[in-house]
């Protein structure tokens, strides 16, 4: 008798046990669901067809197209301009990623101060990183112009003639670095300086009544507390620079001299000059596993060297 | 292990619904030849009352393709939706090329010299024929270099629309000023009428070429042509590194030691403020420096060289029609394409652009009148030729060939050794990129 309540009463709680659940479910899915679906529809349906485009020969509008396997692939690590690709966007990251995060640095320890017009400082330093791209480089691309620009009279008052920023490559790289650098230094200098508020006052007061300079306060003090945020921004900043710059990098060199960094590369590649879109989608997935890769060691290494607290 | 095989029949399942699913929406890759549309009976077929038009407006004529619609519409009946299709004609074609396929492909595109022929390729174009001698246009009317510059394998595969040939400027002030009283005939007189701009100092640069982004290797065929080379005989690359193409841009080297410079961006904007003194440009962008220039604006044909007389290159864009169009629509595409460049209407145009008129009888003494350097560009079309499959056909030679130019003529390097290299890379573009789909 007491086995058979015991029964019922097991599965009365399974019933509640499936109830409840199928409730969750239910729940879980009226909420989620329409994210999930945004998502499976707007990223992954994208991202599974371009890897599937990589392994086309296809030109761009083509309604045909012949599988070639990894062919595109082989041909992106193994010919010259792949291989220059490469060397582009290295450079294209270190000066960007090392230049916005330094100049970053130094200015929020300027903003940090207590200086007359510190918001209004603050402000004029942030802008230009909502400002848009092209806007940006249009305005840039004024200033660079050798013949009318304002920078050439600028440098021709000291007597200096202007570099061939549009006729040299290794100029225009230097160039678009600039500009890229130039709009976004104020994001790394905000985020820096909301790094530096978080420091506790008391470990630099400590530090100044122990006698210690200001650079030995900064080498000991501040940059070992700031390196969650040196952390952060290097880790966005390298994303950043390999994906973001395309606006600039179009606008200034529109057929890619000298500056054709990997994103540059996927558009010239399929939209430009060559209308080669399987190519174009190698390389895009090629870059998708390096931003993946990049970010993956650096959570599971760097991580590691970053003082909390 | 029953659970095991549950999963991977699941996975198996999913894997092969998500390859499915994602070859259903890209090209076909079966390798099946496509079939080829029937021969369409154009007798039987009424001309549609609707269709789009996409245009990027060259030489910002939208107020101009607006009226000559709106004269359209009242003459025949069919209705014409322009819409833009971008602000250059490498964008319009980006746009017709991902539209295929779409259902939003418009029935008229304008396409450029150097971007009808992917189009081609990819079997989006109508072979244009038929449809027009069932429209009754007259094509024996239309300037012949500019018509047969749409012919490939004996179809054409457009009109010619909004064209233009490149033109030899002059700042005239500028050349009395140094006491040079005619304008070059050949390269070599070039060399020496900018020698003497140089010493009279009258501007920065006596003469300027273009950077690579402004199609260094369009009006540059005259220099190589004039020399005898070319940049490619139909599908062999061999002539761009000819003794003869050499040669020409070693003239051209040199000139950048001594009397020339590389612009950096349009080089029309550097004459029409008079830092250059000469350059090399676009009939279409003669308005520009008419309204600019606060100096008396010269023109010439372009110089000859040693073995041929100020050839030519022809460029600019034409009308095409989507071969995705259904046969009405194709129809009245047809006859709107023939209406946008008939006789009065291509004077219209150019009167208003500065583009090339199309047609052979169009009456432009108005505009000789007010404007008598547009006749010089005019009469230049009798040296028009051509341009190389290389830089036209071959998807991608155009930026080879203007990067190499931009290099010999920026830095100190040998012209045989780049010309060599350029080669190599247009043969290996061809070979994977075309050869397969040409034989």
């Amino acid at each position: 008798m007491s086995s058979a309540v015991q029964t019922e009463q097991e599965r009365t709680r399974a019933r509640a046990h499936r109830r409840r659940q199928s409730k969750n479910w239910s729940l879980f899915l009226l909420f989620a669901g329409p994210n999930i679906l945004l998502i499976l529809a707007f990223i992954y349906y994208p991202l599974f067809s371009n890897m599937y485009y990589s392994t086309l020969d296809w030109r761009l509008g083509s309604s045909s197209a012949t599988q070639i396997g990894l062919e595109n692939y082989v041909a992106f690590f193994t010919s010259d301009s792949g291989l220059e690709v490469w060397r582009v966007t290295g450079i294209f990251t270190a000066g960007a990623v090392l230049g916005s995060m330094i100049l970053g640095l130094l200015i929020a320890l300027v903003l940090n101060k207590k200086i007359p017009g510190k918001t209004a400082a603050r402000t004029a330093v942030f802008s230009p990183y909502v400002l848009s791209g092209v806007g940006v480089a249009m305005v840039w691309n004024f200033i660079f112009d050798p013949t009318r620009g304002g920078l050439s009279h600028i440098l021709g008052f000291f007597g200096v003639s202007s570099p061939e920023w549009y006729l040299n490559e290794d100029w225009s790289l230097f160039m678009v670095i600039i500009v890229y650098v130039w709009k976004n230094l104020g994001y790394c200098a905000v985020v820096f300086l909301a790094g530096l508020q978080s420091i506790p006052k008391d470990l630099i007061e400590a530090a100044t009544i122990d006698r210690a300079g200001p650079i030995r306060r900064f080498v000991s003090v501040t940059l070992p507390l700031l390196t969650p945020t040196v952390f952060f921004l290097l880790v966005t900043n390298i994303l950043f620079s390999m994906t973001n710059a395309f606006d600039i990098l179009r606008t200034m060199t529109p057929t890619g001299h000298g500056t054709n960094t990997i994103i540059f590369e996927i558009y010239l590649q399929s939209f430009g000059a060559y209308q080669r879109a399987g190519y174009s989608a190698a390389i895009a997935v090629v870059l998708f596993f390096t931003l993946f890769f990049i970010t993956a060691v650096q959570l599971r290494f760097v991580e590691r060297k970053v003082h909390y607290s | 292990m029953k659970k095991l095989n549950s999963r991977t029949t699941t996975g198996v399942a999913a894997l092969s619904i998500a390859v499915l699913a994602l070859s259903a929406c890209g090209p076909d890759t079966s390798g099946d030849e496509q079939e080829a549309g029937e021969g369409v009976d154009w007798a039987e077929v009424e001309p549609a009352e609707e269709i789009v038009f996409w245009s990027n407006h060259p030489g910002g004529s939208v107020d101009q393709e607006e009226e000559l619609i709106a004269a359209f519409e009242e003459e025949s009946g069919i209705s014409v939706t322009l819409e833009n299709s971008g602000a250059t004609y490498e964008e319009t074609s980006q746009g017709f090329q991902t539209s295929q396929g779409t259902g939003a492909t418009p029935d008229v595109v304008v396409l450029s010299d150097a971007t009808w022929f992917p189009n081609y390729l990819n079997d989006s174009l109508l072979a244009v024929d038929e449809v027009l001698e069932a429209a009754e246009v007259d094509t024996d009317g239309y300037v012949e270099a500019l018509y047969e510059d749409y012919v490939y394998e004996d179809s054409h595969y457009g009109v010619p629309y909004a064209r233009s040939t490149p033109l030899f400027y002059y700042n005239a002030d500028h050349y009395e000023e140094a006491g040079i009283e005619s304008a070059p005939e050949t390269w070599e007189e070039v060399a020496e009428v900018s020698q003497q701009l140089v010493e009279a100092e009258t501007a920065n640069s006596a003469f300027s070429f273009p950077p690579q982004e402004e199609y260094p290797a369009w009006w540059m065929q005259n220099l190589i042509w004039g020399y005898g080379g070319s940049w490619s005989d139909e599908w062999d690359f061999a002539p761009v590194s000819s003794d003869e193409t050499v040669e020409a841009l070693e003239f051209a080297q040199d000139a950048t030691d001594d009397w020339a410079s590389v612009s950096s961006g349009d080089p029309a904007d550097d004459f029409g403020s008079g830092a250059t003194s000469q350059i090399v440009q676009s009939t279409g962008s003669l308005g520009g420096i008419l309204d600019t220039a606060d100096f008396e604006v010269g023109v010439a044909f372009l110089p000859g060289g040693p073995e041929a007389e100020g050839e030519t290159p022809t460029g600019g864009a034409g009308l095409m029609i989507s071969a995705n169009s259904e046969p009405e629509e194709q129809l009245a595409a047809a006859m709107f394409i023939g209406f946008m460049t008939n006789t009065e209407n291509t004077a219209f145009f150019s009167e208003n652009t500065g583009y090339m008129p199309v047609q052979q009888d169009a009456d432009m003494s108005a505009v000789y009148e007010e404007t008598p350097q547009f006749q010089v560009a005019v009469e230049q079309l009798e040296r028009a030729r051509s341009q190389d499959n290389a830089r036209v056909f071959l998807p991608g030679g155009d930026l080879e060939l203007s990067q190499t130019l931009q290099s010999i003529l920026t830095n100190d390097v040998d012209v045989a050794e780049e010309m060599e290299s350029v080669q190599s890379s247009l043969e290996d573009l061809y070979e994977r990129d075309l050869a397969s789909e040409l034989e």
